[in-house]
């Protein structure tokens, strides 16, 4: 009997060596040939997100039609997501094997170390994407660990019924703002990236702009010691601006009337639009005085129980077919360089000239935590 | 024979004035129903159905068009069927162990005199005055340890235990209005334990009982933290659907159908709780039906 147990207890030990060790292969140095074979011979992926159930639930579907790997999506939302990556990091095997990285999560993810990578020199179509991108996200340097998989901007959206001059410059916007008390609105930046690149521009407006931050890895108190002169501004002017607590309250309050001009993301707005929710009329421009973007990734948690599978998920998304289909269906713009798309919300020219970079990581967290601070609290 | 015309006349006036009254408050009654519970419905009911194409924007009162547009979008694109059958399985578990755990707990904090009785109390009443998530994050590390996450029994304890605090509250105070004359009377009269429960305890906690089932029933119907930690993604439940609409990326349209799937067969089971609440075991007990 104890000799049995013993046994059992070996074999069990075993298979959980076996389990967790993932595919037999090192994904970072084998063919993509070979990558594909493991990813088969896993037999599926789990992916979570928080948006377009729609686009990713057909994709499943294709993918599941090319390579014969069950993709199992799973929608809930931004922060259950990664509550539950949080609270799995610890185990041997998770139970997530791939996820949308929202912007404002990349900095506490990185610091967590919560995906594997660097996997910018498995996948083969990497170099058909901005450099950039696969470096450096929301200020966060994330070294080919996180797979960009769509660019979105965010912009000035607008009732053209009610807005017959849309603002160009700070100047102009804050002249705009006293005109039409409460009819401008932009997100909490603590709850939205839409938000935190309002407040983004506020300060290169108010605090002697944008460039001096450049390349900081830490954040210099010298550097933020004028932004008390945003601050005020916010509070001087909160009467007459309406804070919403998302990014889609923001578009959802302009389609009910509440405000008629707002900050918020390109492909939120398409999908709203889509959807119902938002007036076929709104229009949308980046300000010549310049909003930053960003653009969600992919990761694959470090403790995946399909690292292949997920690897070949993340492939298949960024594959030219489904970027264009994800633009189609839910209007993402895409992420790679080797393709041009027609019929978006923000003009080529707006993205080429007005969308600017952020502010480095440090800078960001700060911004978003003073503001929390000194305006909604004060 | 003048003085009792003049109070005949007053009795008239005053069952007049009562029967006002009782209108006015008839009317304020049906007034704050249908802007509490109506029109948020009706609304549910009006966003689940605007038309895709159509959007229902400002200055428009009402949509433009109606369809079943967003009904189809939600059980094409979601995993609605699944999310409905695992809720639905899994709440009548759930109420049945808190029943089954809660039931002793009640007895004891109810009817018998234990030292920290008001500190065991609230004690239990913890899990609903923490943070959904701040409990979910904690309890998962144990789901994990025991090998409880990710299978349905394990889903079966969670819900179960968000759904003890309200059944025992609701239980202990059941047992606490039980008459102790009653009890006597039944002990003089010969009756052993089994008969006490059967004829005087489990009638006279029934409106209590059921009462708790109704509140652990819709707990576990609408948990979502816990269930989205150590469920998903072997389990979705119709909150998991719900909150992808509701949360971060709030789209009113989508989040009015999975709302309305979640409420309908709630409101059914409501009613057909009610009906058994009629009989109400205490008044007897007390002379007072």
């Amino acid at each position: 009997m104890k000799k049995l147990l013993v046994m059992m207890l070996a074999m069990c030990m075993l298979a959980g060596v076996a389990f967790a060790a993932g595919p037999s292969i090192d994904l970072k140095t084998a063919s993509w040939d070979s990558v594909v074979a493991a990813a088969k011979a896993e037999g599926s992926v789990t992916f979570y997100a928080w948006y377009f159930p729609d686009y990713f639930k057909e994709a499943a579907a294709d993918f599941e039609k090319q390579y014969g790997i069950k993709a199992n999506v799973i929608i809930g939302d931004q922060t259950a997501n990664f509550n539950k990556a949080i609270a799995e990091k610890d185990m041997q095997t998770g139970t997530i094997d791939t996820m949308i990285v929202g912007g404002q999560w990349v900095k506490t993810t990185t610091d967590l170390n919560l995906f594997y990578g660097p996997i910018r020199n498995i996948l083969p179509d990497a170099s058909k994407f901005l450099t950039n991108s696969w470096e450096l996200q929301e200020g966060v340097l994330i070294n080919g660990y996180l797979a960009p998989f769509h660019r979105n901007q965010p912009g000035i959206l607008y009732d053209p019924d009610r807005v017959k001059d849309p603002p160009q410059t700070w100047t102009e916007l804050v002249a705009w703002i006293n005109a039409h008390p409460m009819e401008f609105g932009f997100c909490d930046p603590s709850k939205g990236g839409s938000g935190q690149s309002f407040v983004h521009t506020a300060i290169g407006a108010l605090a002697g702009g944008l460039d001096k931050y450049k390349g900081d890895k830490e954040l210099v108190p010298a550097k933020v010691a004028n932004w008390d002169l945003v601050w005020k501004w916010f509070n001087d002017n909160k009467d007459k601006m309406t804070i919403t607590v998302s990014n889609n309250d923001s578009i959802i309050r302009m389609n009910g009337g509440e405000i008629s001009m707002t900050v918020a993301w390109d492909d939120n707005v398409k999908d709203m639009i889509s959807k119902g929710n938002l007036f076929k009329r709104a229009k949308m421009y980046i300000p010549k005085m310049g909003l930053a973007g960003g653009g969600d990734t992919l990761g694959v948690l470090k403790n995946a129980p399909h690292k292949a599978a997920a690897l070949v998920w993340i492939n298949f998304i960024q594959s030219k077919e489904q970027q264009l289909k994800k633009f189609q269906m839910v209007g993402a713009y895409p992420a790679r360089t080797d393709m041009t798309i027609e019929g978006t919300l923000l003009t080529e020219e707006d993205r080429k000239n007005n969308a600017i970079p952020w502010f480095p990581a440090p800078y960001k967290d700060f911004m978003i935590k003073e503001f929390v601070k000194n305006v909604l609290m004060k | 024979m003048a003085a009792t015309k003049q109070k005949n006349l007053w009795y008239v006036r005053q069952a007049r004035r009562k029967r006002r009254f009782t209108t006015l408050l008839t009317v304020f009654f049906i007034l704050v129903q249908v802007i509490w519970v109506g029109v948020p419905i009706f609304m549910t009911v009006l966003w689940s159905l605007v038309d895709p194409s159509h959007p229902w924007s400002f200055p428009n009162i009402l949509p433009e068009k109606l369809s079943w547009g967003q009904w189809i979008y939600v059980f094409k694109y979601t995993n609605i069927l699944r999310a409905l059958k695992t809720s639905y399985t899994l709440a009548p578990c759930a109420v049945l162990l808190s029943f089954l755990f809660s039931l002793p707990t009640a007895y004891v904090l109810g009817r018998k005199q234990i030292p920290g009785k008001k500190f065991f109390q609230t004690i239990v009443l913890l899990p609903i005055i923490m943070p959904g998530m701040v409990v979910a994050l904690f309890l998962s590390r144990v789901f994990n340890a025991f090998g409880l996450a990710q299978n349905f029994f394990g889903l079966v304890l969670a819900h179960t235990l968000m759904g003890l605090p309200y059944m025992i509250r609701v239980l202990t105070t059941s047992f606490e209005a039980i008459p102790q004359d009653v009890i006597d009377a039944a002990e003089n009269l010969g009756a052993n334990t089994f008969v006490k429960i059967k004829d005087i305890f489990l009638p006279m906690v029934r409106p209590g009982l059921l009462a708790g089932m109704i509140f652990a029933f819709t707990t576990s119907i609408e948990e979502f933290n816990l269930t989205f930690i150590i469920g998903t993604p072997t389990f979705e439940t119709i909150p998991t659907i719900l909150y992808s609409f509701l949360g971060y990326n709030f789209i009113r349209t989508n989040a009015s159908v999975v709302a309305l799937i979640m409420m309908i067969p709630n409101i059914i089971m409501l009613f057909a709780v009610e009906n058994f609440l009629k009989s109400d075991y205490l008044s007897a007990s007390l002379g007072k039906l």
